[in-house]
C-alpha cells in the first residue's frame, strides 16, 4: 500500500500540470459550447443554441465531407510514404550505404517546418502563374499545366500533398523503429525457404508491424483532423469551401463570426472524434500480442 | 506652409543623430525612462517604431523621443500586434472590455466601428482643432467621429485600390467594366494574362471586389449594422457585380487562377516577370513596383481609378489604420492624440509615403508631389470605407466563399449569393 501511495505522490506533479494545461482549457471549451459567448461580449446565458446553430449550418455537410476526404487521403498516403521511406532506410542501413543518416535528417526537416510555412512553400510550388515551379517543370517535359489550386477537386489533392510531404517523417520514424525491431531470423528463415521479397513483405513485415501500423494510423488521423494551418496558408479553405475542413471552419467561425459558442460546439465534435480514436488507440495498445 | 526643407532636414537629423540616440530611453518594449512614475501602454504594429528597416525605425525613434521629452514623468510600454489583424483586434476588444486593454492602440480602420459601438474609446476632441477635423476626407471624418461629433480616434493613413496597367499593351485607362474586359482580352491576345485580382479566401478578395458593388450605390448593412446586401435593389447590384467578375474569368480576360490569389505580392511578381497586362492592387504597390522593376519596365506601368459599370459610377475601397485611446487618464489620452497626429499622421506618413487622410497634407510635403498622388487623391474622392459593423468580417468571409464558388464554376451567382446571405444572417443572429 505504501508503494502505491508513493506512486501517486510521483504522479501528482504530472497530473497537476496536465490538468492545468489540458483539462482546464478543454473544460472551458465545453462550457463555452453551451453558452452564447461571442468574442465581442461575455457569456449572458447557457443553452443549446450554439449546438443548434453550428450543427444546423447548411455548410456543415460539405465541411465534414472535406474533412473526411482530406483525412482519408492523407492518412493512407502518410502510411504508404512513411512505410516506403522506412523500408528504404532499413535496407540502406543493412547494406551499409552512405548517406542514410543524411536522408533521415532531410525527411525529418520537413516535419519540423511550421504548418504555415509548409503551406506557403507549396503555394509557391503549385502556383498557377506562368512562372509557377511545378507547372513550369510540366511544360518543360511537354505536359499541360495543371490547375492545382483553382480547380476545387485538385485543390483538395494539393492540400493532401502538402500535408503528406510534411507528415511522412512522423510515420517514417514509427515504422523505422518497428521494422528495426523485427527479428532478422524470420527473414533469414524465409530466404532459406525461397520466399520472394514480396512474399517476405506481405507475410513477415506487414504482420510483424501490424501494431505499429494501427497505432500510427490513429495518431496521424488525429493529427490530420487537427491540421488547419497548412490549408490556411495554401488555399485559405478555397476556392469557395473546396478545402475548408472542420478545424479551419472552427477558426473561421470564432475569428470571423466571433461565434465563440458555436465554434466551441464544433470543437467539441472534433474533440469527440479524436477521443474515440484515442480510445481505439488505447485498446490497440492493450491488445495482447501487438508490438 | 510647405515643409519642403523641414521634412528632409528632420529626416536627415533623424538618421544622422541615430548614433547619439540614448538607447536606454527606447527598448523593445518601452519608450521613455525606465523609472518614470507614470506609465501608459501603446499597442502598435511592427512597421514603424519597430520596423525591420533601420532608417524607418530610427526616424520613428527620434520622433517618439522628441514627443516624450514633453512628458519626462511618463514612459510608454509598447506592445506589438501580429499581422493577423482580425484575430488581434478581436482579442484587443475583448481585453479592453475586461479592463485589461492598452491605454492607446492602433486600430485597423475596418474594425474601428466595432470599438466605437462598444463604447470603449475615449474622446480626443480637446487635442484636435476644428480646422484639423474639417480637413479630413469626408469618409475619414465620418469614420472617426460619433453622432455627437466626438473624435474617438485619429485615422492616420489611408489606402485604396487602383487599376495598374502596362501602357505598352493598354495605353488608355479603362473607365468601364466593358472597357476593362476588352483591354484585358487584347492583353491576352498579346500572350499575357489579362487582368489579375484577388479571388482567394482572404480579406483582400472581398475588399478589392466590393467597389464594384459600391460603385452602383449598393449597401452592405443598414444604419443599425444589419446585413441588407441581399435585399431589394442591393441584390440586383450584388448579382451585377458578381457577374462582372464571372464574365472576366469566363471570357478569359482574367485567368481562372485568380481564385488562388491571396496576396498582393502575386501582382508584383507577375509585373516583374512581364506576364500580366493589368491588375487591381493597392496604392502602396506603386512604390514597390518602382523598387522592383527595371526603370524602363517600370516606366510602362501606370495606375488609374477602378473602372465602374459606367464611366461616372466609380468607387474604391479605403483602408488604413487609426489610433485610439482607451485610457481614462487625460495625459495618456493627450499623449495618444499627439502621437497619432504629430508622429504618424503628418511626418510619419511623409517619411513612409503613406496616404494622409487630410487634403492639406498632400500639399504640405514634397513626398506627395508625384503624379501618382494626384491619381490617388482623385480616386479618394470616391472612397468608400468598409462598414464598421460587427458583422462585416463574416460578410467578408462569405463574399470570399461566394466569389470562389462562382469563379470556379461550383455555384451559380444566385445560389452562391443566397447561401452567403443565409450564412451572414445566421451569424448576425448570434452576435
Amino acid at each position: 500500500m505504501t508503494g502505491d501511495r508513493r506512486i501517486w505522490l510521483w504522479f501528482t506533479p504530472v497530473l497537476l500540470v496536465l490538468g492545468g494545461v489540458f483539462l482546464i482549457p478543454v473544460a472551458d471549451v465545453i462550457r463555452f459550447s453551451f453558452s452564447d459567448a461571442t468574442l465581442l461580449r461575455p457569456v449572458t446565458g447557457y443553452g443549446l443554441d450554439g449546438y443548434a446553430s453550428a450543427y444546423g449550418d447548411d455548410s456543415l455537410p460539405v465541411i465534414l465531407r472535406n474533412t473526411g476526404l482530406f483525412t482519408l487521403l492523407s492518412v493512407v498516403s502518410l502510411q504508404a510514404m512513411g512505410l516506403a521511406i522506412a523500408l528504404l532506410l532499413v535496407r540502406g542501413d543493412r547494406r551499409g550505404l552512405w548517406g542514410m543518416g543524411l536522408l533521415r535528417t532531410i525527411v525529418l526537416a520537413a516535419w519540423v517546418i511550421p504548418g504555415i510555412a509548409n503551406g506557403l512553400i507549396w503555394q509557391m510550388l503549385l502556383s498557377e502563374a506562368p512562372f509557377g515551379a511545378v507547372n513550369s517543370l510540366l511544360r518543360l517535359i511537354g505536359l499541360a499545366p495543371v490547375a492545382w489550386l483553382s480547380d476545387p477537386g485538385n485543390a483538395m489533392l494539393s492540400a493532401v500533398i502538402a500535408n503528406v510531404w510534411q507528415g511522412s517523417a512522423f510515420s517514417m520514424i514509427v515504422f523505422y523503429a518497428a521494422r528495426r525491431a523485427v527479428d532478422p531470423v524470420l527473414y533469414e528463415a524465409a530466404a532459406v525457404d525461397g520466399a520472394s521479397p514480396t512474399a517476405q513483405f506481405l507475410f513477415i513485415t506487414i504482420p510483424q508491424m501490424r501494431g505499429a501500423i494501427l497505432v500510427n494510423t490513429i495518431l496521424v488521423t488525429i493529427q490530420t483532423l487537427n491540421t488547419f494551418d497548412t490549408i490556411l496558408a495554401l488555399t485559405g479553405g478555397g476556392p469557395g469551401r473546396a478545402t475548408e475542413v472542420l478545424s479551419l471552419n472552427i477558426f473561421n467561425r470564432v475569428f470571423y463570426s466571433y461565434d465563440l459558442g458555436g465554434g466551441s460546439a464544433l470543437a467539441v465534435l472534433l474533440l469527440a472524434i479524436s477521443m474515440m480514436l484515442t480510445l481505439v488507440y488505447l485498446a490497440v495498445l492493450m491488445r495482447k500480442g501487438t508490438r | 506652409m510647405r515643409h519642403t526643407l523641414a521634412y528632409p532636414l528632420s529626416a536627415a537629423l533623424a538618421l544622422t543623430a541615430s548614433a547619439a540616440l540614448p538607447q536606454d530611453l527606447i527598448t523593445r518594449d518601452r519608450v521613455g525612462p525606465a523609472d518614470a512614475p507614470n506609465v501608459m501602454t501603446f499597442r502598435l504594429t511592427a512597421f514603424d517604431l519597430y520596423s525591420s528597416d533601420d532608417a524607418t525605425r530610427e526616424f520613428f525613434e527620434q520622433k517618439f523621443l522628441a514627443l516624450m521629452a514633453d512628458y519626462p514623468d511618463w514612459r510608454i510600454e509598447t506592445q506589438l500586434q501580429t499581422d493577423n489583424i482580425g484575430q488581434e483586434q478581436a482579442r484587443m476588444l475583448e481585453q479592453v472590455r475586461a479592463g485589461r486593454g492598452p491605454d492607446c492602440a492602433m486600430i485597423d480602420s475596418s474594425q474601428l466601428g466595432l470599438f466605437k459601438s462598444a463604447g470603449v474609446l475615449s474622446p480626443m476632441n480637446a487635442h484636435f482643432t476644428q480646422a484639423q477635423i474639417d480637413d479630413l476626407f469626408p469618409f475619414v471624418r465620418d469614420g472617426v467621429t460619433d453622432a455627437e461629433g466626438n473624435v474617438l480616434a485619429w485615422w492616420w493613413f489611408t489606402s485604396l485600390q487602383v487599376l495598374y496597367r502596362d501602357t505598352s499593351l493598354v495605353p488608355d485607362a479603362p473607365a468601364t467594366w466593358d472597357d476593362l474586359q476588352a483591354a484585358a482580352l487584347t492583353t491576352v491576345a498579346a500572350g499575357r494574362e489579362g487582368v489579375l485580382f484577388n479571388g482567394g479566401r482572404w480579406e483582400g478578395t472581398a475588399f478589392d471586389w466590393l467597389p464594384t458593388f459600391w460603385a452602383q450605390g449598393g449597401e452592405l448593412v443598414d444604419a443599425e449594422g444589419r446585413p441588407v446586401f441581399n435585399e431589394g435593389d442591393n441584390r440586383d447590384k450584388m448579382l451585377a457585380a458578381i457577374n462582372y467578375y464571372k464574365g472576366l474569368v469566363d471570357s478569359g480576360a482574367a485567368p481562372s487562377r485568380v481564385t488562388t490569389i491571396i496576396n498582393y505580392d502575386e501582382f508584383n511578381a507577375a509585373a516583374a516577370a512581364g506576364t500580366a497586362g493589368m491588375f487591381i492592387g493597392g496604392n502602396w504597390q506603386f512604390a514597390q513596383l518602382r523598387g522592383t522593376l527595371p526603370a524602363d519596365q517600370f516606366a510602362n506601368w501606370e495606375l488609374s481609378e477602378l473602372p465602374g459599370p459606367t464611366a461616372d459610377q466609380r468607387a474604391t475601397g479605403t483602408g488604413g489604420w487609426t489610433i485610439g485611446a482607451f485610457s481614462d487618464d487625460p495625459t495618456a489620452v493627450e499623449i495618444c492624440a499627439r502621437m497619432a497626429y504629430e508622429i504618424y499622421a503628418t511626418e510619419g506618413n511623409a517619411f513612409q509615403g503613406l496616404l494622409p487622410t487630410s487634403a492639406s497634407l498632400y500639399d504640405a510635403y514634397d513626398t506627395f508631389d508625384g503624379p501618382e498622388y494626384d491619381a490617388f487623391a482623385e480616386a479618394l474622392v470616391n472612397g468608400v470605407a468598409r462598414p464598421g459593423a460587427a458583422i462585416y468580417p463574416e460578410i467578408s468571409n462569405q463574399l470570399q466563399i461566394l466569389l470562389g464558388d462562382v469563379l470556379s464554376g461550383a455555384a451559380t451567382p444566385e445560389d452562391a449569393l443566397d447561401a452567403a446571405a443565409a450564412a451572414v444572417d445566421a451569424a448576425y443572429e448570434r452576435l
